[in-house]
């Protein structure tokens, strides 16, 4: 590593403008995540033009800041409001929805926050230092390795369903069924998309993630307003132990590594992206608990796992972007783009032409998650006061900010009804406690499981030997079969009627 | 809740078998080269539907023979199904009205119909709520982002 | 270099200033790109809105409609008001692809073409350490040993398809996610050879890639030494360029006045620098009536392709 670069890279971080730049991504990003309805892609948007009359550098800090912003601000709506603004936040919403509304809505903010940061620090710290050399170790991760992950995952994922297995894995089927749709990617014919255009990209992502997300839980809050309109809403009591204390701390301090681990590992395979990561994470600190059965009734660990997850994922999906070129998510393609606008072409010649610039964006992302941190925890103050909102206010406002944002991405009158057609079959999945979920990761991994077991089964030309070369792929082969065996055992045990289960 | 798993499951096998018999046999497409046709994964889909549905529709109506209960409730709360529904009417309204009308204009009264109809009166609070957040959206979009959309 | 650019703008824009007195926008316009925000496309046009601002004196909002490879945005662009206040700046690929493989609403009558200014570079790339370093090498390589070709559209799939019958290749086709999910799998070493869009314009500089032909129909003026297949011999061709479209029913002075845009766009040092520098393609200016010929080409080209 050059000295002299590092050197000239932290005096440009710590200038005024570079100061103004950032924090006003972190803040502008927090504040769009907080809403319902507007996510990182609206919050991106925004910026590309903004960014036009910033410097390369500043351009670049402002808008990692801005993603950094957005996956932490996403948490604060899915703790107070149980509207998840991002599919990526939908695990968070498990426990800090519950948490909040055991009356330590504070407390699930600080936990998340601080997981957020946390996660974000280390996995900016692993891009720096460890990753940019090694970038090449994801070429390991061909077709079959790909294909074995998401394997994985999906399994791994429907075998956290809450509720009944059969439920879970029926709304996973209706998931990978509506995956399908779209084009064809080998022949770019239309496939299950009734000859309408709009949908030969498949279902817009942002359509199904806020109206199963935020909007059917908008509906669900209407319909209770009839019968619990007085204690139906999270509330602010001033409690002294309303607060993050060192043994909460202490305890979900592993589940944080693990998080950043698992979100760094995710985030630097191209393609998997955050919302794999968080319920990944989510699904391991629920299997490594020693008590699994307090996970979805407000357990700290459940937010830190899945926060610390997703805000790791956007430092690493940079590592495959500055190594190799690839980007490593949607968020990393949209950089690709900043870059270019500036005159940047980002790949592994940034490292060897312009190591300042590249020095300088590290500093910049690490000055972001500070921001981002005292921004977070005075905001926490102010962002509280939502709870204040009665419900039956935040209902109208929620539901004109999901149809917003859906303007917002230029989707039009189409992408609206799909909109109200997944808030619907959301609102239903709740009511009839099918879980949304399962049927979520099943709709986004789908697409990508099925490219990869395309590409897997031309390129082995039908021998099947030739997985034994490919160790990564048996170990994530055989990770998978102890998932299926694990879920058998399960609706083996829980097959039976249940004779007394709780009507919920 | 044996008699809404009845119900829900056989939604789910009924979905499952559309999807089989009649939207992946029409709209699936072919593809000869693919030793992967187009309408494998979507036939898996549907196959997994179909059978855990079947389960949990199943699951439901032991429990509903055992406890004998009868599959359809005599007495239909109506006020309180409408109650439940009418956001979802009141969100296809305004959709279609978002069809000709730019969400700067029809966004307050959007708001503004919804919080009267969830039950708030207070003149100020329904003005405020209603024009705030769609002057906020107008701020974004037309100085940030530049677009004309909304 | 940038002193005769910027001369020759200003005559341009001398030339151009007449036909500008015919018609001019009257208001904001909008500017339609049927990609996602981050693309090439739209890196392009967002820089190409700025340009057009200081040309037509109007701001010009950028709007993306994406899906389908632009087909969305081209079925709702259909109706819009031909006035010349909103336009498209789009891949023809919609126009002259995608009808043929699936119902659209519309077809290529149902649009007016007023300019072409950025050039495609489809080609052929292999890494850079591979045994083969050009086409004719690649094709006695797969003789001998059997070959895997990772394909992005219907089209490069049949020519490859055709011309590894031809030539008695045994040759394995994936499919890939677009231009991101190529790179991986070249670099990774998972397949032989592969199609690319423009992924490899920042890879062939350190020599991790090589392009070994091209499949437009001229040569790429990046890569002069780098033949054609139809020099190859083989007489197959996919092109794409990048035009204003308008909504058919639009008047001449209008289209007139697109024509002179893209030309002034073409010439400006801001768009240039974008599209050369920075997203690697070629600038390619075609008046209205060329434009519109090329695409009715390019089309009948796929269409006898895809009978294949």
């Amino acid at each position: 590593m050059n000295f002299d670069a590092v050197g000239a890279a932290a005096a440009e971080a710590l200038t005024l403008a570079s100061f103004i730049g950032i924090g006003g991504g972190v803040l502008l990003g927090y504040v769009v995540g907080v809403i319902p309805g507007l996510s990182r892609s609206v919050a991106i948007s925004i910026a590309i033009p903004l960014t036009f009359y910033m410097s390369p550098y500043i351009a670049i800090s402002f808008l990692i800041g801005l993603s950094k912003g957005t996956a932490a601000g996403s948490a604060v709506s899915a703790i107070l409001l149980n509207a998840p603004g991002e599919a990526s936040s939908a695990a968070t919403a498990l426990d800090g929805y519950p948490m909040a509304k055991q009356g330590k809505p504070k407390t699930a903010l600080q936990i998340g926050l601080i997981a957020s940061v946390l996660g974000d620090i280390m996995a900016t710290i692993i891009l720096i230092f460890v990753a940019i050399p090694f970038a090449r170790v994801a070429l390991l991760f061909g077709p079959y390795e790909m294909a074995a992950i998401l394997m994985f995952a999906l399994v791994f994922i429907a075998g956290l369903s809450g509720g009944s297995l059969f439920k879970g894995l029926a709304a996973g089927g209706l998931g990978i069924f509506l995956g399908t749709i779209g084009l064809d990617n080998q022949t770019g014919l239309p496939r299950l998309t009734f000859g309408y255009t709009e949908l030969m990209d498949g279902l817009p992502l942002i359509a199904v993630a806020i109206g199963t997300l935020a909007l059917s839980e908008m509906f669900v809050q209407s319909e209770r307003l009839r019968y619990d309109r007085a204690n139906m809403a999270v509330t602010l009591e001033h409690r002294p132990d309303d607060r993050i204390t060192w043994p909460i701390m202490r305890r979900i301090l592993p589940t944080i590594f693990r998080g950043t681990g698992v979100g760094t590992f995710v985030g630097a395979l191209p393609g998997l992206g955050p919302s794999v990561g968080s319920f990944m994470s989510y699904g391991m600190a629920q299997r490594a608990a020693k008590e699994p059965e307090r996970f979805g009734k407000g357990e700290p660990k459940g937010i830190a796992a899945s926060e610390s997850a997703d805000n790791a994922v956007i430092p690493a999906a940079l590592i495959p972007l500055f190594g190799l070129g690839i980007p490593g998510n949607v968020s990393a393609a949209l950089l690709i783009g900043a870059f270019a606008i500036h005159g940047i072409t980002v790949g592994p010649l940034l490292l060897r032409d312009n190591p300042e610039l590249l020095y300088s964006i590290f500093a910049g992302m690490i000055l972001a998650s500070l921001i981002m941190l005292a921004l977070g925890w005075f905001g926490l103050m102010v962002f509280a006061q939502i709870t204040r909102v009665p419900p039956h206010v935040v209902i109208p406002i929620v539901v004109f900010f999901c149809l917003a944002g859906m303007m917002l991405q230029g989707y039009g009158t189409f992408g609206l009804v799909i909109l109200l057609g997944f808030a619907i079959l959301g609102y239903l999945m709740k009511k009839y406690d099918y879980s949304f979920v399962t049927f979520l990761v099943a709709f986004i991994i789908t697409p990508m499981l099925e490219l990869n077991l395309r590409q897997s089964i031309i390129l082995s030309r039908g021998n099947w030997a030739i997985l034994l070369d490919r160790p990564i792929a048996l170990f994530f082969i055989a990770c998978t079969v102890v998932a299926l065996v694990m879920l058998a055992w399960r609706s083996i045990r829980t097959g039976k009627p249940p004779a007394g289960a709780p009507a919920d | 809740m044996p008699r809404s798993d009845f119900w829900s499951g056989l939604a789910v096998v009924a979905f499952g078998l559309l999807a089989l018999v009649w939207m992946i046999p029409n709209y699936a497409g072919s593809n000869p080269f693919a030793q992967m046709p187009p309408e494998l994964v979507p036939s898996i889909a549907a196959w997994i539907m179909i059978v855990c549905g079947g389960i949990v529709a199943a699951g439901g109506a032991l429990r509903m023979l055992r406890d004998r209960v009868a599959p359809v409730t005599v007495h239909i709360d109506w006020r309180a199904i409408g109650w439940a529904i009418w956001p979802f009417f009141y969100l296809a309204g305004a959709i279609w009205v978002l069809t000709m009308v730019k969400i700067t204009w029809a966004g307050p009264i959007l708001i503004a119909g919804m919080l009267v109809l969830l039950g708030e009166r207070r003149w100020w609070m329904v003005l405020g709520c209603a024009v705030v957040p769609v002057a906020l959206l107008y701020v974004l979009s037309v100085y940030l982002m530049r677009i004309g959309v909304v | 270099m940038h002193r005769r650019t910027l001369l020759t703008a200003a005559a341009i824009m001398a030339l151009a200033t007449p036909a500008l007195a015919e018609w001019q926008p009257k208001r904001p316009m909008t500017m339609i790109i049927g990609f996602a925000a981050g693309g090439s496309t739209d890196i392009q046009g967002r820089v190409l809105a700025r340009v057009l601002e200081e040309h037509f004196g109007q701001p010009v909002n950028v709007v993306n409609q994406p899906g389908g490879g632009g087909a969305v945005a081209l079925t709702r662009f259909m109706n819009a008001e031909p006035d010349g206040h909103t336009f498209m700046f789009g891949v023809q690929l919609g126009l002259t692809f995608s009808p043929i493989v699936t119902q659209t609403e519309y077809d290529i009558d149902d649009f007016r073409y007023a300019g072409t200014l950025v050039g495609g570079q489809f080609g052929v790339v292999a890494r850079g350490d591979a045994p083969y370093q050009s086409f004719e090498e690649l094709v006695a390589y797969g003789q001998d040993n059997p070959m895997t070709y990772a394909q992005q559209l219907p089209m490069d799939e049949t020519i490859m398809r055709l011309i590894a019958d031809e030539e008695g290749i045994d040759l394995a086709i994936v499919p890939t996610g677009g231009g991101g999910g190529m790179a991986p799998l070249l670099l990774g070493g998972e397949v032989d050879f592969a199609f690319s869009g423009g992924t490899h314009a920042q890879y062939t500089p350190t020599g991790e890639m090589n392009v070994l032909a091209f499949l437009t129909r001229d040569r790429s003026p990046f890569y002069p030494d780098v033949p054609t297949l139809v020099e190859l011999g083989y007489p197959y061709a996919m092109d794409d360029f990048r035009s204003f479209f308008l909504p058919g029913g639009t008047p001449d002075e209008i289209v007139q006045a697109f024509e002179d845009a893209a030309r002034f766009a073409v010439e400006h040092p801001q768009f240039v620098e974008v599209t050369v520098d920075n997203t690697l393609h070629p600038i390619v200016f075609m008046d209205a009536e060329e434009t519109e010929a090329t695409i009715r080409e390019i089309r009948a080209a796929n269409e006898e392709l895809m009978a294949n």
